[in-house]
């Protein structure tokens, strides 16, 4: 079988060229991970950049298993009448099953041997990616070690067999007689597999969505971001149902080219999917999430700027000044929250701000009654609003303290503890930073108190810091989304291509037909592209609708937090998505189809196999 | 009739494809055997099912009623597994269009019956398959290397390796042109004569005429039996029952 498995691959090379490049590019990125990893976690770096790596070791395997599994599938399905005639001349259902292990085992070999060198390009872009964003120290390497060979050839091997699996059971399927159809009744391309992953994941992102808003400011924001995976998820495996639908709606111009394109799609309904697939993946990722987490941002500004009553803020400590109603002057400290005891006692770290409650109720527009020996719960959450809590400050034990009070969830967060002043002490509050919100007396000169103001430290409008704040807390946010998606985006552009390429190679008899019915090689191209065009934008409209169930759970958990349903939609971001899954899909699709072409049809369908 | 138990035998089998009003009966109630160590060819109009016929006749269609026997097996009750078993050992298949293996070269596509079987074929047994159909010379090459008549008698050699009991050959020959289609017919007629049991589909009357008889079948039954015919007496039979 191993022979076999080695003459297919050398036979029909372009339909695995696909795969194996995500095989490789998914050894390389799991290499470089793990070994920046344990470099992370063994010196000294932002404690950022452990979770961020998680994150993309995670997306890494799951995104090489999806696009190698889709891969497969569809060479799969692309050589059901070879896999037909080998049950024909006696090949056994394990046979075909141990053919397909066989290709995916040399085509994990073989990615590994790709990727490990691979990783070590791709170590020294997330190094530099890394401290660009400034997760690790200057001075950080990721270090080489000796084991990863063994790890990465397995990883090469483990991720091209999983791949392979689920196509291998299809394939045995296969019945010998479709070896004699010339094209065969394709097979049912809304298989019960499809069906079910489709509605379960469907109910999965329609769950999010409902109980996104019922989530709080975290719980909320968090679970919205998970909604574009699933209905993404649930879109493509209704793709064969959708895409053709869609693509059709998509104008062609009339004549002879456009009504063979729009024929084509029709009837390619499992390669039309295909190819848009990894699109409505991409788009619902890109759009959706960014969509979602500027939505969020500006959702915490607005509520922030609805609920401040402050005309400045300084970065300092502010006294009473003439023109100045009320300065709530706010001191942050790093506190630690400790909860249980023994074994199942419990440290987080948390931020804590010493306030004048008085103050601090009419800046903010929302009273905190707490004094003496006595905490707050402070905005950011993460505290329980009752009951009492032990409270570490770097050189200060506060002890145990009774949660007399609490102040509203934001969005955008905050600190978890308020504290009463004259509960710190003062030794412990001479090094922090000190932050105040300033009132202006009615009447007052805005810009004279300004002026004064500025001997204190830097003065910001009320509305310039918000923005400013909320977009600092986003950042790091934003940097590991920017990572994540930015992978996920180059592996869906390698499923697009995947997918054209293989739709392409085995459709080199029907261009030929079409050739000797009387077109030109020019029109025959140009029917390809329009083909490609039209599922492009079928894709497009799908990847917008997965989207668009995040932007749902993004309007009801904003509404339900901040009672104001808040969307900011990423535009330029979806232009510039589009544009490049136009120009991706036309130019592959553009090259598959000249070189599928540039033999004279006559020699295609004399010389058949 | 010989005395001789058949190579296969259709006892009341049917096969209708599709529901409802739509339905269409390729195999309606046939009940036939094809002799053992003859050369039997099938002919009819097309769509008269005689393709369906010789699917469900090779256990590569399941028959909806009756039984078929291929010697004492039946084929209607054997699982995957025994059809899969019988495919490599007792039944071999020629096609129309060759449906030979484009990443194996000829030589390879000879022995993969063998080797599916889990046995490794020797060179000179293959080399000799391929002697028998006049290609040693070609065994290094592949497939697209090859003419169509070339490809045929590749095939011819593949379905043969396994020494089966009987040979299906659904229109060997439409794909050919005469010379080829002449050198195929002349190889089946030499095996037939050697005692080797071969089912062929066609609807040349002058490949026909080349088997020891002749079925002529329409909407799915069987209408008629000829032996010992030739090329004329076939065409004037089909033409007969065509009109």
């Amino acid at each position: 079988m191993l022979g076999m498995s080695r003459a297919g691959l050398a036979e029909r090379w372009t339909l695995f060229v696909g795969a194996l490049l995500s095989v490789a590019l998914g050894v390389a990125l799991v290499q470089s991970s793990l070994l920046l990893l344990i470099s992370a976690a063994q010196q000294s770096s932002d404690d950022a950049a452990v979770p961020m790596l998680g994150i993309v070791l995670g997306g890494a395997v799951f995104l090489a298993g999806f696009v190698i599994s889709s891969t497969f599938a569809f060479t799969v399905d692309q050589r059901r009448r070879d896999l037909a005639l080998l049950r024909l001349v006696g090949g056994s259902r394990r046979q075909v099953r141990r053919l397909l292990l066989g290709e995916a085992v040399l085509l994990g070999l073989g990615g590994a041997a790709i990727g490990v060198p691979a990783g070590l390009g791709v170590m020294a872009v997330q190094t530099w990616l890394m401290r660009r964003f400034e997760f690790v120290p200057p001075a950080f390497t990721g270090e080489w070690r000796m084991w990863i060979l063994g790890v990465s050839v397995g990883t090469g091997v483990a991720l091209a067999v999983a791949g392979v699996l689920v196509a291998a059971r299809r394939a045995a399927r296969v019945r010998p007689l479709e070896a004699l159809r010339e094209s065969g009744p394709a097979a049912r391309v809304m298989t019960a597999g499809r069906w079910v992953a489709g509605l379960f994941f469907f109910g999965g992102a329609l769950a999010l969505v409902i109980v996104a808003p019922h989530g709080g400011p975290a719980g909320g924001q968090a679970m919205a971001m998970n909604v574009a995976m699933p209905a993404a998820v649930a879109v493509v495996a209704f793709g064969p149902l959708l895409v053709p639908v869609l693509a059709r709606l998509v104008p062609f111009g009339g004549g002879v080219l456009g009504s063979l394109a729009r024929a084509n799609v029709r009837d390619a309904r499992r390669r039309s999917a295909s190819v848009a697939a990894p699109l409505i993946v991409l788009i619902a990722l890109v759009v959706g999430n960014t969509g979602a987490g500027e939505s969020f941002t500006a959702s915490g500004v607005d509520e922030m700027a609805r609920s401040t009553h402050a005309d400045f803020v300084v970065e300092g400590t502010v006294p009473a000044r003439p023109g100045v109603a009320t300065v709530s002057a706010e001191t942050s400290l790093d506190a630690q929250v400790v909860t249980g005891s023994g074994e199942d006692q419990e440290t987080t770290d948390v931020t804590a701000l010493v306030i004048d409650p008085r103050a601090y109720a009419v800046v903010h527009g929302t009273s905190v009654d707490v004094h003496g020996q006595a905490v707050a719960r402070g905005p950011g959450g993460e505290v329980s609003t009752s009951g009492s809590v032990r409270v570490r400050l770097p050189g200060a034990d506060l002890g145990e303290l009774p949660v007399v009070a609490s102040v509203p969830e934001m969005m955008s967060g905050g600190a978890s503890l308020l504290l009463p002043p004259g509960l710190v002490p003062a030794a412990a509050l001479a090094q922090a930073p000190t932050r105040s919100f300033v009132a202006l007396a009615p009447g007052a000169d805005a810009s004279a108190v300004r002026a004064d103001l500025a001997r204190y430290g830097p003065v910001f409008t009320a509305g310039d810091w918000l923005r400013a704040d909320a977009e600092q807390r986003n950042s790091t946010n934003d940097k590991v989304m920017l990572v994540v998606l930015g992978l996920g985006g180059l592996y869906a552009l390698i499923g697009v291509i995947n997918s054209i390429v293989i739709g392409a190679a085995t459709r080199r008899r029907e261009f030929a037909e079409a050739r000797v019915t009387g077109l030109t090689r020019g029109q025959v191209v140009r029917s390809a592209l329009l083909e490609a065009y039209a599922v492009t934008g079928a894709a497009l409209l799908l990847g917008t609708v997965a989207a668009s169930a995040a932007f749902f759970a993004v309007l009801a958990t904003t509404s339900a937090v901040t009672g104001s349903a808040t969307l900011k939609l990423p535009w330029p971001l979806f232009a510039a998505v589009a544009a490049v899954a136009l120009t991706v899909t036309g130019v592959t699709s553009l090259i598959t189809s000249l070189s599928a072409t540039r033999r004279p049809p006559v020699t295609l369908l004399a010389a058949r196999e | 009739m010989t005395m001789t138990p058949a190579a296969v035998a259709l006892h009341g089998v049917s096969r209708t494809f599709g529901r409802g009003p739509s339905a269409v009966t390729a195999v309606d109630d046939v009940t036939l055997d094809f002799p053992r160590g003859g050369w039997t060819a099938v002919m009819g109009p097309s769509g008269s099912g005689k393709s369906t016929l010789l699917h469900c006749a090779a256990g590569l269609e399941r028959v909806d009623t009756g039984r078929v026997l291929l010697g004492s097996t039946d084929l209607t009750s054997a699982g995957d597994a025994e059809l899969t078993t019988l495919r490599r050992t007792r039944i071999g298949f020629v096609f129309q269009s060759f449906n030979l293996i484009g990443a194996l070269t000829a030589e390879q596509n000879v022995a993969l019956p063998l080797r599916l079987a889990g046995k490794r074929p020797s060179r000179s047994v293959v080399r000799a398959t391929l002697d028998a159909v006049g290609l040693a010379d070609r065994a290094r090459h592949k497939p697209r290397e090859l003419s169509g008549g070339q490809q045929q008698r590749v095939a011819i050699a593949r379905a043969m390796v396994t020494r089966p009991e009987v040979l299906f050959a659904d229109e060997p020959t439409g794909a050919l042109d005469s010379t080829a289609a002449r050198t195929v017919l002349d190889l089946l007629r030499a095996m037939a004569d050697a005692g080797q049991s071969i089912v062929m589909v066609t609807h040349d009357p002058g490949a026909a005429a080349r088997a020891d008889s002749v079925v002529f079948l329409r909407d799915g039954r069987v209408v008629d039996r000829l032996a010992g015919a030739d090329a004329r007496g076939v065409a004037d039979r089909l033409a007969a029952w065509e009109r």
